[in-house]
């Protein structure tokens, strides 16, 4: 449910640079063959925004980026895996609806607080007594209760949810110090304090957040800087001009294709790519989609699925900074198949979809709207070619509409578009995350009007598993059914991509879909 | 005689005074009115992507949007009369921190931005106005109608590609570099200032560079303003009795010129030029877009495009008040120089 915020146009962005380095400090040996600077200064670049550094505040990636390197979590998702493990505790399920975590002794706030579970307890409570209009309160709803004893915190949830774990790595459940936080509202950003290897230095909102490291840090991460700085850039070709000027060593999002290519030639640059999880699809609100029956309504959703053409969409508008993406569970996850492949091909045929509309009785072509966004998600060139494909089958006659974002994401989910470009950004790397919210009958956020009872029992029955092979299949299934409804159409999977600057080291190693841009990890030669 | 002048300016100014009043109702209810009409709402924008209707709701109802318009635009109103303009949506930033913060840069690039003005304006329109007619006069004029009306984004496109990118002489963006800003500690916003306070001889360089395409961008723009402004005065000055009566004392044209004719020509150009403050304002928007300036007006648009209505408000706000407190104390001058400007 994570957003990427405003800034966040185009496609996503994971940044591999050039190092596999070791994450030892003192002169740790980098890919190149030199070794890293411990008290080197490392600048980022970005055009994110920060909605809140305190974490009851945010639920966006720009701020969750911070909050990673500021705060601790119970648990984590270490580098290049999308596995959980430690991070300030020991985790483990008591039972169905019970999750107990011993917190790991000698943890520190970097005002030298130790870090403790009524800390835990408190930042937990904290989030949904503030419940913030931008916070990530709605995380914790499978939370019945939190408390503590001694060195542990037990969670006591709802219903059995499999994903609990993965909700304890985002960085909504960091820790905050009690005695520094309010508990009924939010800190100031340049006031927060957390146990991460980071603190925050200074902040001066939009434009600059300076990182050093916390003296008091007593988690595993071991540090290739001494300072970290995070520019905040009002757009894109500012970022640009930034990095080929050598202001900042790493631009990170968000960058179209043709501003990556103009990176990568430019000199002392490169490009660092690494696997992500962000989609992009088409939806169909099926009260408002072309077609008079569900049948024929189906039928056209099945040839539009026959006949887009995804790795056309991936080298003509993205420069192949996208892949294609056959299921709404991207690949990379555990549980993801590529159903879509299986059931429609992997490439287009418009005789199978003339026949569909045919069978149902639809007359071609069908008129359809397809409604995009440039402010946010920079579709402009997805949705020309999706127009192109579908009018060149002969079986639709699609007029392209588009709207800012304030309008258009308010109009999408609140039945005033038949068909929209949408995207999303995952809160975790769980294949829960690209179904749960989705699909259930009552509380989809799509508001798309897809309802599948059997679905619903199969996103219950993977909520309730905490067996990976059991949930695979579930999961399978699930996909093997939604391709048969195609209540949306996956188009593509980002990959993330960055400039980065000749002797910065480490990028890479952070780029993973977990989305956590560890600071830490970068370096300079 | 001379109470009776007294009296009157002091009745113009307090219905001056008093018109104010009014003046800035309006425009909070025009802005107020503007926001709530333009599609969208803050929450929406910034968190309902992937937000089911009913926690929109719930969300929506939390940051008291659900209200009535009339209640909404009343609180807005005991807000602004407080002077507490709240804490924007987006971003948790108390609107008057932003104001302060960013207002801070904005008035250090108008500023300069009125040097540059000033420096070009007033000296070209001198020339022009003082060899009338001839080809330094409709150069100067064409100088001013074409820089008057280039668009302030297209100036400084050319610019950066020029200065920035094919010369590399100057920084293209951002108030300063990063280390740089660093370094100094913000006192009263204005960098250059902060780093004078500070003692920070070395950063100079650096924030002066950073300054010089955006404020030259700017303040050419008001120059052409400024150059007709002088000219068209200078050539109405020197038609004047004083002025041959000068010459006929003997004192040279070069002293007729800068000591009689400017002397009496500025007059009107200080009045007219300080109330371009409205239209430098604007200027500055677009020009802190082009060259990520981090001034109100960057600001100013981010949060439109957020529909941010507290922000919005709030910065719009003190825009309204900034230009009307400058008119206000135009007009003061004005009436205070010329006994017949009186309602």
């Amino acid at each position: 449910m994570r957003k990427v915020g405003l800034g966040a146009v185009g496609v996503a962005m994971v940044i591999g640079a050039a190092a596999c380095g070791s994450s030892s400090s003192g002169g740790a040996a980098s890919p190149g063959g030199g070794s890293t600077n411990p008290k080197a200064t490392v600048v980022l670049g970005t055009t994110d925004t920060i909605v809140s550094a305190d974490p009851a505040g945010s639920y966006d990636l720009p701020s969750w980026t911070l909050q990673y390197n500021v705060y601790q979590t119970l648990l984590q998702v270490p580098p290049g895996t999308s596995d959980i493990a430690a991070s300030a505790a020991n985790c483990d399920f008591k039972g169905k609806t019970t999750y107990v975590c011993n917190l790991v002794p000698g943890q520190a706030f970097s005002n030298g607080d130790p870090v403790t579970a009524d800390d835990v307890v408190f930042s937990f409570n904290r989030v949904i007594a503030i419940n913030s209009p931008n916070g990530p309160a709605s995380l914790f709803a499978p939370m019945k209760s939190v408390t503590a004893s001694g060195n542990t915190v037990t969670f006591t949830l709802k219903a059995p949810d499999a994903t609990w774990p993965d909700v304890l790595t985002t960085a909504a459940a960091s820790i905050v110090d009690q005695k520094v936080f309010p508990a009924k509202k939010l800190l100031a950003d340049d006031k927060v304090v957390g146990s991460g290897p980071y603190q925050l230095s200074s902040y001066t909102p939009n434009q600059l957040a300076e990182f050093t490291p916390n003296p008091h840090y007593g988690g595993s991460a071991k540090l290739n800087n001494s300072k970290f700085v995070v520019k905040y850039e009002q757009d894109a070709s500012t970022l640009v001009s930034d990095a080929q000027s050598g202001q900042v060593d790493i631009a990170y999002r968000t960058l179209s294709p043709t501003q990556l290519s103009a990176l990568e030639s430019s000199n002392g640059l490169s490009l660092a790519k690494g696997a992500g999880i962000e989609i992009r699809y088409l939806v169909f609100n099926q009260k408002l989609q072309p077609g008079d029956t569900a049948a024929q309504k189906l039928a056209i959703r099945k040839a539009a699925a026959q006949v887009i053409d995804r790795a056309s969409i991936a080298s003509s508008a993205y420069r192949d900074t996208v892949t294609p993406l056959y299921s709404i569970i991207p690949q990379g996850l555990n549980g993801a198949t590529e159903a879509l492949k299986t059931e429609y091909g992997a490439a287009p045929d418009v005789t199978k979809a003339k026949a569909a509309l045919e069978a149902a009785g639809v007359t071609t072509p069908v008129p359809l709207t397809l409604w995009y966004n440039v402010n946010h998600y920079n579709d402009a060139d997805l949705a020309t070619e999706l127009m192109r494909q579908l009018n060149a089958s002969g079986l639709f006659k699609v007029k392209l509409q588009t709207a800012e974002w304030a309008t258009y994401d308010k109009a999408a989910l609140t039945d005033t578009y038949g068909a929209f470009l949408f995207g999303w950004f995952p809160d975790y790397p769980d294949a829960d995350d690209y179904t749960g919210p989705f699909f259930p009958c009552k509380t989809a956020f799509l508001n798309d009007h897809y309802c599948n009872p059997k679905v619903d029992q199969l996103i219950s029955a993977e909520q309730a598993s905490t067996s990976e092979s059991e949930r695979n299949q579930i999961f399978a299934q699930m996909q093997t059914l939604l391709a048969q409804d195609v209540p949306l159409i996956p188009i593509w999977q980002g990959g993330q991509v960055a400039a980065v600057r000749d002797g910065v080291t480490g990028v890479e190693d952070t780029l993973d879909p977990a989305y956590d841009f560890r600071f830490w990890l970068v370096g300079k030669s | 005689m001379a109470s009776s002048t007294t009296g009157s300016l002091r009745r113009y100014l307090v219905t001056r005074l008093l018109l104010v009043i009014p003046m800035v109702f309006i425009l909070l209810t025009i802005v107020f009115i503007l926001m709530r009409v333009a599609p969208g709402d803050p929450i929406q924008a910034s968190v309902g992507a992937h937000l089911s209707p009913a926690q929109l709701a719930v969300r929506e109802h939390q940051a008291g949007f659900d209200k009535p318009l009339l209640v909404q635009y009343f609180n807005y109103l005991g807000q602004v009369f407080t002077g507490n303009f709240g804490t924007a949506i987006t971003d948790h930033q108390p609107v008057t921190q932003v104001i302060t913060r960013n207002g801070g840069a904005t008035l250090e690039l108008t500023l300069a931005a009125m040097l540059v003005a000033v420096l070009v304006g007033i000296p070209l329109g001198l020339l022009a106005g003082r060899m009338r007619d001839t080809w330094i006069d409709v150069s100067s004029r064409l100088f001013g109608i074409v820089i008057y009306a280039a668009p302030v984004f297209f100036l400084g496109l050319l610019a950066q590609e020029l200065f920035g990118r094919k010369l590399g002489w100057l920084p293209t963006s951002s108030q300063a570099s990063v280390l740089t800003q660093l370094d100094i500690k913000p006192h009263t916003h204005l960098l250059i200032l902060d780093a004078v306070i500070d003692g920070k001889w070395g950063a100079l360089p650096d924030l002066l560079k950073h300054l010089v395409l955006p404020a030259a961008v700017l303040g050419l723009t008001i120059s052409g303003v400024v150059i007709r402004l002088v000219r068209v005065n200078v050539i109405q000055t020197l038609r004047g009795d004083y002025i041959e009566a000068a010459r006929a004392r003997g004192i040279g044209e070069r002293g007729v010129v800068v000591r009689h004719a400017l002397r009496n020509a500025l007059v009107p150009i200080v009045t007219i030029t300080g109330l371009q403050a409205a239209l430098l304002m604007s200027g500055a928007v677009l020009t802190e877009q082009t060259f990520n300036w981090p001034g109100i007006g960057n600001r100013l648009v981010f949060y439109l495009e957020a529909r941010d209505y507290t922000a919005v408000q709030g910065i719009v706000t003190a825009f309204t008040l900034a230009v009307v407190v400058i008119s206000l104390l135009i007009d003061v001058i004005n009436a205070w120089i010329d006994p017949r400007v009186r309602y």
